[in-house]
């Protein structure tokens, strides 16, 4: 386990990199802005002095000598000019640096997102991951904006008093910092339970934003199922946790500056008496002595600032950091296995085989348990079974979404672990079990596998879907936009959009996962006339529960309880009277009696 | 969402502030600033007028650039989460790089406002405080050159900066505020679009609690979907008695599932009317619609959580031995069993941990465990083996025989032994009988069933 200090330097030192001369440049910046606000007070006293002066040489002589006087004022409105641009450029030089950086910390979260293997959102919620996109992100955002001049400015304050101090009067400087151990403990303490909070509130915006995300999706089974109450009690306790961990990050930082302020009369106070005592033993002249002392009163106030500032600098940072670790926590999991010298592949020549497949999702529980498929090129192989059989299972090992446990699967004899995995994607198309479409217009989402394909190919697709009718009665046709919760689409409409989308890129392996489940019988009989163009000459698997569509597969294999039971033609499997011939008859008795 | 409310929070604070501490600062460090040195009033009025117009030029400007920046990051979580969702689409189909570029193309106009907005307030705020330093230095100088006139003005130098600074802090304030206020105001107008979405749907829900029963009436019904002129549904009417079976089936695109949304109450027809138990929908209580009519929706949505907390969702006190009486109906007991932790067992992000059958039946689960006096079942068991539908079906008529059910289907066998089948098509319905009068009558009908006899001359 790394520590948040460690993770935080490894991640801000990776993004700060590229910009040195922006960083110094705006140290640069900072220190003029920071001098101009030290100098101004100190040119207005000087100001006021000579204007003394000048009163009283009126009041003599009767001459008046302003010039050192307007030189004065003048360099008063000179420095500030100039400090007011050092800060515009230093605002400016770390804002750009800030959204620059944070932009690419977005991209490469995104780009790592794409990365990671298909088993990582099976598990996570949507919900978080997106939370480090955006509040995450937003607050380490903020802290680059901010920290960098806050703390910068505040540590030169208090690098300026401490000066001033023991240059003063060493002794009465010991004294004024004597409590500061007692400070940072303090503050230390406060803080700590207020970024304890400020982490809590940070998980449960996540959890929060997770759970508002999950119910729209599923807006319309809350509604029906008659849930907006509960669903509403889910959102206000989720709510309330976030207040709660807010609210108590509010009082914990609240309860900062009181304490700090209580702690600054105790120091004024400590101050004071060490003074008087230390004047009355008669280290000091009477006089001197006080003086000194009214002095140390203001630097003691003007000392604790600082500490305050810095302190909540430091509360920032936290949030920073602990968005830093949420987002690097995404940036260690495990990328999908490619192999660095994977085969390329063009085309599937002889076949595809599976031998002896075992594979599990979770440890100790298998699914499958040694699945034998030899599928030559140009054949058509139906898989079917009851649910839960673990037909998509085998699917998800033919795209390598997981890889098998043991055994294996080759493509040419190759073994698809040694295929470059863009490649066998490439070969292999699937249409999913669930048809998710992307944001975009109709068009971009047919020609999602080929973004290039021109607009003859997506009609084709589409036409050859048995779509395209439907689309075409859309008043914006192929550039009606849609999103996936927002189509315009029926289900079986979305399917065969789905299907329309693989048939574009004319893959070579072919899987179709309960791909027409939704979609009438009259389509689907037309669908599958196209469809036997399509799949010809190539290798094909078909994953239905209507057994009437893969009645012509050249082999059928019927999957129970992740083991092939039986295997054959369709005419072979009626003959043998098992298991298939009972499906199939159990799936239209009267139909079939009354044909 | 959570982003919109809290800045409409930020912004409830700051008005708070805004009304208590900013007026009175100002106007009392304007007041003693002007009692110190009256002849400076212009001064300070001009550092008034032209803070003022720059913090309202930029407000102006802001609010522009949070519209639309506020877009721009909707754009970017829309990409992120859609591939997230769909992460197996964009991996087989290699797309991985293209969604990148698109995501990449969101995020740098995100990118580029926002260093937009960064520069503005790199310039407003620096730019105020030179504004009231130079305010400073000049009105130093001004006294200073008429200090021999009015000696007394020496005294008040420093105070009269404060009250500079003052004046300053309390403008700046405002003009954050009113920065903020449009961002805020941004976010409210998006809160209110999702808050206006309702208002044409009326609940009565100060109307009384009834237990309804399973009769069904549609009137005349037709409903278009909001943005379309063109009609999903044309003057529907049809009529199901308590504990009647009807069957749906019909092309797809023809209707059945927003057939299926209506009865639930997901939408309100444009005109006619759809009786449950004898009462119009938009007059019940929604308690009562929710108690009566469970509909099993086409595409299954499970919540992530665990399978109890799925079917407790739906009815809080539901026992073990409850969900056990549903999921054997649903037929999905048989898998439940198989977990080692049954009910309390894990359901992942998108259910992602079932087969599509599975998550089919733990809905229909869900449907039953509120004992609904009708059920709607939208192609609900359309990635079930024939067995198990066969099953299903077998509970239903069985157990909850005075149930009334609608059952949407593409298979003709899903739905033949319905009381009554309705075949829709193109919105209307064009048949409306037995299967035995459909098959010997209805085009339509016949069609469809054509599509699906059984090729036994084929094998
Ligand atoms: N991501 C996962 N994590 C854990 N278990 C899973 C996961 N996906 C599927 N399973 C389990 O694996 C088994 C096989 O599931 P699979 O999806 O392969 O079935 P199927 O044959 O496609 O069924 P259906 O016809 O219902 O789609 C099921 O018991 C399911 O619960
Ligand atoms: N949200 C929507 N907005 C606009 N049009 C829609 C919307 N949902 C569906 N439609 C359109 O309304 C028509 C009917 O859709 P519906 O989902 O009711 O069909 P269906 O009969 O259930 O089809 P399927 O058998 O494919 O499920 C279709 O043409 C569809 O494109
Ligand atoms: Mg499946
Ligand atoms: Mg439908």
């Amino acid at each position: 386990m790394q520590s948040d200090f460690q993770i935080a330097r490894h991640y801000f030192g990776h993004y700060l990199k590229p910009y040195p001369w922006q960083l110094i440049i705006s140290v640069l910046t900072v220190a003029i802005y920071c001098g101009a606000a030290v100098y101004t007070p100190i040119l207005l006293g000087h100001a006021v002095t000579q204007l003394t002066t000048v009163l009283a040489e009126f009041r003599a002589h009767q001459t008046v000598v302003m010039a050192p006087f307007i030189r004065t004022a003048a360099t008063m409105i000179t420095i500030n000019v100039v400090a007011g641009f050092a800060d515009c450029a230093t605002s400016a030089i770390l804002g750009w640096v800030a959204g620059v950086s944070t932009s690419r910390m977005r991209s490469e979260l995104f780009a790592k997102m794409q990365r990671i293997g298909v088993s990582y959102f099976d598990r996570t919620e949507d919900g978080d991951l997106l939370a480090r996109f955006t509040s995450d992100l937003d607050n380490i955002f903020n802290a680059m904006n901010q920290v960098f001049v806050n703390s910068f400015y505040w540590f030169g304050s208090l690098i300026g008093v401490l000066i001033m101090m023991f240059s003063s009067n060493v002794m009465m400087g010991v004294v004024t910092i004597i409590t500061t151990p007692l400070a940072v403990l303090v503050c230390w303490f406060v803080i700590t339970h207020a970024s304890r909070a400020v982490n809590e509130q940070q998980r449960a915006v996540g959890a929060l934003n997770g759970y508002i995300n999950e119910q729209i999706t599923g807006q319309k089974v809350i509604i029906t199922n008659g849930l907006q109450q509960p669903s509403i009690a889910g959102f206000t306790s989720r709510n309330a946790t976030v207040l709660q961990a807010a609210q108590r990050g509010q009082i914990w930082a609240g309860m900062l500056m009181p304490v700090m302020s209580g702690l600054m009369l105790l120091n004024t106070a400590i101050v004071i008496f060490f003074g008087s005592w230390y004047v009355l033993q008669g280290n000091m002249a009477l006089g001197t002595g006080l003086a000194v002392v009214a002095v140390f009163v203001q630097y003691a106030q003007q000392y604790y600032q600082p500490i305050i500032q810095l302190t909540s600098v430091y509360n920032i940072i936290q949030q920073a950091v602990t968005g830093a670790r949420r987002v690097s926590e995404v940036f260690a999991q495990p990328d999908e296995v490619r192999s660095t010298d994977g085969k390329v592949i063009d085309g599937v020549h002889h076949g595809v085989k599976l031998t002896d497949v075992h594979f599990g999702y979770l440890p100790g529980v298998e699914i499958l348990h040694g699945i034998n498929i030899d599928a030559p090129r140009g054949h058509m192989v139906a898989l079917v079974g009851p649910t839960g059989s673990g037909k998509t299972t085998v699917m998800n090992l033919l795209n390598r979404f997981y890889d098998v446990d043991t055994g294996s699967i080759t493509i040419d004899g190759t073994d698809i672990r040694a295929l470059e995995l863009t490649s066998l994607r490439n070969n292999v198309g699937i249409v999913l079990q669930d048809p998710q479409l992307f944001s975009g217009t109709i068009r971009d989402n047919i020609r999602f596998g080929d973004p290039d394909a021109g607009d003859a190919a997506v009609i084709n697709a589409a036409q050859q879907a048995r779509i395209h009718d439907y689309i075409m009665t859309l008043p914006d046709g192929y550039d009606t936009l849609i999103t996936d919760e927002q189509s315009v689409f029926s289900a079986g409409q979305k399917q065969l959009l789905s299907i329309a989308r693989t048939i574009l890129t004319d893959p070579p392996v072919l899987i179709m996962d309960e791909a027409t489940s939704n979609v009438d019988t009259v389509t689907e009989a037309q669908l599958q006339a196209a469809m036997n163009a399509v799949t010809r000459g190539r290798t094909s698997f078909l994953i239905a529960h209507r057994l009437r569509t893969i009645v012509h597969a050249d082999e059928i294999d019927v999957l129970r309880h992740g083991t092939i039971i039986e295997r054959g033609t369709h005419a072979e499997l009626m003959a043998a009277n098992g298991f298939y011939a009972q499906l199939y008859r159990d799936q239209m008795p009267e139909l079939a009696t009354n044909a | 969402m959570t982003n919109d409310i809290n800045q409409v929070q930020m912004l409830v604070m700051s008005i708070l502030q805004i009304v208590l501490r900013v007026p009175i600062t100002f106007a009392g460090a304007l007041a003693l600033a002007l009692l110190a040195i009256p002849d400076l009033w212009w001064l300070l009025l001009a550092m008034i007028v032209v803070i003022g117009a720059l913090g309202a030029f930029m407000t102006v400007k802001m609010g522009g650039y949070f519209g639309k920046i506020q877009h721009y990051i909707d754009e970017v979580n829309t990409i992120a989460r859609e591939n997230m969702m769909g992460v197996r689409v964009v991996k087989s189909f290699n797309q991985e790089n293209a969604q990148m570029a698109k995501f990449n193309h969101a995020s740098g106009l995100m990118e580029t406002l926002s260093i937009k907005i960064g520069y503005a307030f790199a310039v407003m705020v620096p730019g105020f405080f030179m504004i009231a330093n130079v305010v400073v230095g000049v009105a130093v100088l001004l006294i200073g050159n008429q200090i021999t006139s009015h000696p007394a003005y020496l005294a008040v130098i420093s105070s009269f900066v404060g009250y500079v600074l003052q004046i300053l802090y309390a403008l700046m304030n405002a003009a954050f505020i009113a920065t903020g206020a449009t961002r805020a105001f941004v976010s409210l107008g998006r809160i209110g679009e999702v808050l206006r979405h309702a208002p044409s749907m009326l609940f009565p829900n100060r109307a009384p609690v009834l237990n309804l029963d399973g009769g069904i009436e549609l009137r005349n019904v037709t409903f278009t979907y909001p943005g379309d002129d063109e009609p999903v549904l044309k003057n529907i009417s049809f009529k199901v008695q308590p504990g009647e079976m009807l069957g749906i089936v019909g092309a797809t695109g023809s209707g059945k599932s927003t057939l299926a949304q209506l009865l639930g109450r997901l939408f309100d027809p444009d005109t006619g009317a759809i009786l449950v138990g004898g009462h119009d929908l938009r007059e019940l209580n929604p308690r009562s619609i929710r108690k009566a009519v469970a509909v099993v929706l086409q595409r299954s949505t499970l919540f992530s959580g665990t399978i109890a907390s799925n079917l407790r969702q739906v009815r809080p006190d539901a026992t073990v031995a409850d969900m056990e009486w549903a999921a054997k109906i649903a037929q999905a007991a048989e898998f439940i069993d198989q977990l080692p932790e049954r009910f309390d067992a894990p359901v992942d992000e998108r259910a992602a941990n079932f087969s599509g059958g599975q998550k089919q039946r733990l809905s229909i689960t869900r449907g039953l465990i509120g004992q609904p006096a009708v059920l709607v079942l939208d192609d609900a068991t359309s990635a079930l083996d024939a067995r198990s539908e066969k099953r299903v079906q077998e509970a239903l008529a069985r157990d909850l025989g005075h149930m009334t059910t609608v059952i949407i289907a593409e298979k003709i066998s899903s739905v033949m032994h319905a009381d009554r089948i309705l075949v829709m098509d193109h919105g209307r319905v064009v048949g409306n009988g037995t299967h035995a009068e459909l098959a010997a009558t209805n085009r339509v009908y016949q069609t469809i069933l054509d599509s699906q006899r059984n090729t036994e001359e084929v094998g």
